[in-house]
C-alpha cells in the first residue's frame, strides 16, 4: 500500500517528460484562447438577437441560447467534429473534413456562447433606457448607441461572471484530448502507453491542472470581489 | 427519414439500455455528492481540526477538470486505495467528487445566510444546538438552496457523457457503438445529442418550477 502510493507520488517521471507536457499545456491554452473569442463573439450575437424588438429573431438568440447551455460539451465535441463536416459536405457537394483544432474551437464556442449570452443579454437589460433615449437624443446611430454606451457598461458589470465562465472553459480544454487534440491530458496518455506507469503521470496532471486552476480561480475571487465594491461605490 | 427509422428508431433498445446507465450512474452520483457535499461543509463549518482538510478537499475537487479526475479515479484509486472495483463505480465516484465540492460551498453560504439572531433566540427558547440546528437552520438551508442543488444535478449528467471513456455503457457509449457498427453518424450522433439536450433542459425546467413554488410558499428568495 505505502509502496504503491510512494510510486504514485513520485513525480520525476512526470518531470522527466515535461518538455512535451508543457508543449500539451500549451495546447490547453491555445484551444481556450481561440474557442473563448467564438465564444465572446457568438455569445454578443446571440444576446441582441434575444433583446431585438422582432419576435423572430428573439426566438433564433432564446432557441440558440437553451440548445447550447443544456448541450453536454463532449456530445457537442463529438457532434462538430464527426457530423457538422458531413452535413456541410452534402450542402457543398465536396469532401469536408474538420482539422481536431478546429472542431475543438467551434465546439467549445458553441457550448460557451450560450452561457456568455445570458451574461450580455443581463447586462444589457440592465441599462436604464434613459440611457438610450439620450444618445438618441444625441443623434447617435444605433450601432454607435452599442459601442459607446451599452457594451461599456455591460463588460464592467459582467466581467467577474465572465472570468468564472473563462475558468470553466479552461478546465473544459480537457476533454479536446479525446479527439486528439494533442493537450496535456492526449500527451499524458502517449507517454503512459509508453512508460505503462499511469499512477504518476495522472496524479501529475491532475496536481498541474489544479494548481493553475486553483491559483486562476482564488485571483479571479479576489479580484471579483473588489471589482463587485468598485462598480457598486 | 428512412435514415432515422433505420438507425435511430430500430436502434431504440440499444439507446435505451444506454439512457438508463445514464440515469443510474447520474442518480448515484448525485445522492452521494449530496452526501459527501453535506460532510465535507459540516467539517468545514463545525469541525475546527479537520477544517484544513475539509478546505483542501473542497478546493481540490472543485478546480480539477472532471476528465482528469475520472482518469485518476478510475486507474490511479484502484492501485493506491483499492476501490472502486469496477468502471461502473469509478465513473459515479468522481461525477460524485466533483459535485461534492461544489455542493460542500452551496450548503456553507447557505448556512452562513442564516442571522445569528435566530440561532441565539432558538439558545434563549431553549433548544439545544442540535435542536437548533435541525429545526432552524436545515430547513431554511434546505429551501434556500434546493435550486442550486437541481442546478449541480445538470452538471451532473452533462459530465456523466465522460464516463463512456473508461467503457461505462451510457448513452454516449452505445450510441458510439452504434456509430462504429453503421458507419453513419449523422442521425445517431445529432439524435444523442437531442436527447441529452431535451434531458437537461427539462431538469433546469423542473428546477426553476421547483424554485419559483418554493417562493410563493415560503416567501423566500430562491436564487
Amino acid at each position: 500500500m505505502s509502496d504503491v502510493l510512494k510510486q504514485s507520488l513520485d513525480l520525476s517521471i512526470f518531470w522527466e517528460y515535461r518538455a512535451i507536457l508543457l508543449q500539451g499545456l500549451i495546447f490547453n491554452v491555445l484551444v481556450f484562447v481561440c474557442s473563448a473569442s467564438v465564444a465572446l463573439s457568438v455569445g454578443l450575437g446571440a444576446a441582441l438577437l434575444r433583446v431585438n424588438r422582432f419576435w423572430p429573431m428573439r426566438w433564433i438568440g432564446t432557441l440558440h441560447v437553451e440548445v447550447f447551455r443544456n448541450a453536454p460539451d463532449y456530445i457537442m465535441l463529438v457532434w462538430v467534429h464527426f457530423v457538422l463536416p458531413l452535413l456541410i459536405g452534402l450542402l457543398i457537394r465536396r469532401r469536408v473534413e474538420f482539422h481536431p483544432f478546429v472542431s475543438a474551437v467551434t465546439a467549445l464556442g458553441l457550448v460557451y456562447s450560450g452561457y456568455f449570452a445570458e451574461a450580455f443579454r443581463a447586462g444589457i437589460q440592465a441599462i436604464p433606457q434613459g440611457n438610450l433615449d439620450a444618445g438618441r437624443a444625441f443623434g447617435m446611430s444605433e450601432r454607435l448607441i452599442l459601442w459607446r454606451i451599452t457594451l461599456p457598461q455591460v463588460v464592467r458589470r459582467m466581467l467577474p461572471e465572465a472570468l468564472n465562465l473563462f475558468i470553466s472553459m479552461f478546465k473544459a480544454t480537457t476533454i479536446v484530448s479525446l479527439i486528439a487534440v494533442p493537450d496535456l491530458m492526449y500527451n499524458v496518455s502517449m507517454v503512459i502507453q509508453q512508460e505503462m506507469r499511469p499512477l504518476p503521470l495522472y496524479t501529475g496532471a491532475a496536481l498541474t491542472y489544479f494548481l493553475i486552476i486553483f491559483a486562476l480561480s482564488s485571483g479571479v475571487r479576489v479580484f471579483g470581489e473588489r471589482w463587485r465594491r468598485k462598480i457598486l461605490a | 427519414m428512412g435514415n432515422w427509422e433505420r438507425l435511430v428508431w430500430n436502434q431504440r433498445d440499444v439507446l435505451l439500455a444506454g439512457f438508463v446507465v445514464t440515469v443510474e450512474v447520474c442518480a448515484i452520483a448525485f445522492a452521494a455528492a449530496i452526501i459527501g457535499g453535506l460532510m465535507l461543509c459540516l467539517m468545514r463549518l463545525y469541525v475546527p481540526p479537520l477544517r484544513l482538510v475539509a478546505i483542501v478537499l473542497i478546493e481540490f475537487f472543485r478546480d480539477t477538470p472532471i476528465f482528469v479526475q475520472l482518469m485518476w479515479v478510475a486507474y490511479v484509486w484502484p492501485e493506491v486505495f483499492g476501490f472502486p472495483n469496477s468502471f461502473f463505480n469509478a465513473g459515479w465516484l468522481a461525477l460524485a467528487l466533483q459535485s461534492s465540492g461544489y455542493l460542500a460551498e452551496t450548503f456553507r453560504a447557505g448556512i452562513e445566510a442564516v442571522p445569528s439572531g435566530q440561532r441565539e433566540a432558538a439558545f434563549s427558547a431553549g433548544m439545544s444546538q442540535a435542536q437548533t440546528f435541525t429545526r432552524i437552520v436545515v430547513p431554511q438551508v434546505a429551501l434556500a438552496t434546493a435550486p442550486s442543488i437541481v442546478n449541480q444535478f445538470t452538471v451532473i449528467v452533462k459530465s456523466s457523457t465522460l464516463i463512456s471513456v473508461i467503457t461505462v455503457p451510457d448513452l454516449m457509449s452505445q450510441s458510439q457503438k452504434l456509430v462504429n457498427v453503421w458507419y453513419e453518424p449523422i442521425e445517431i450522433l445529432t439524435a444523442t445529442a437531442a436527447i441529452y439536450i431535451a434531458f437537461v433542459f427539462a431538469i433546469s425546467l423542473a428546477g426553476k418550477l421547483l424554485a419559483d413554488r418554493l417562493r410563493q410558499r415560503y416567501g423566500l428568495a430562491a436564487s
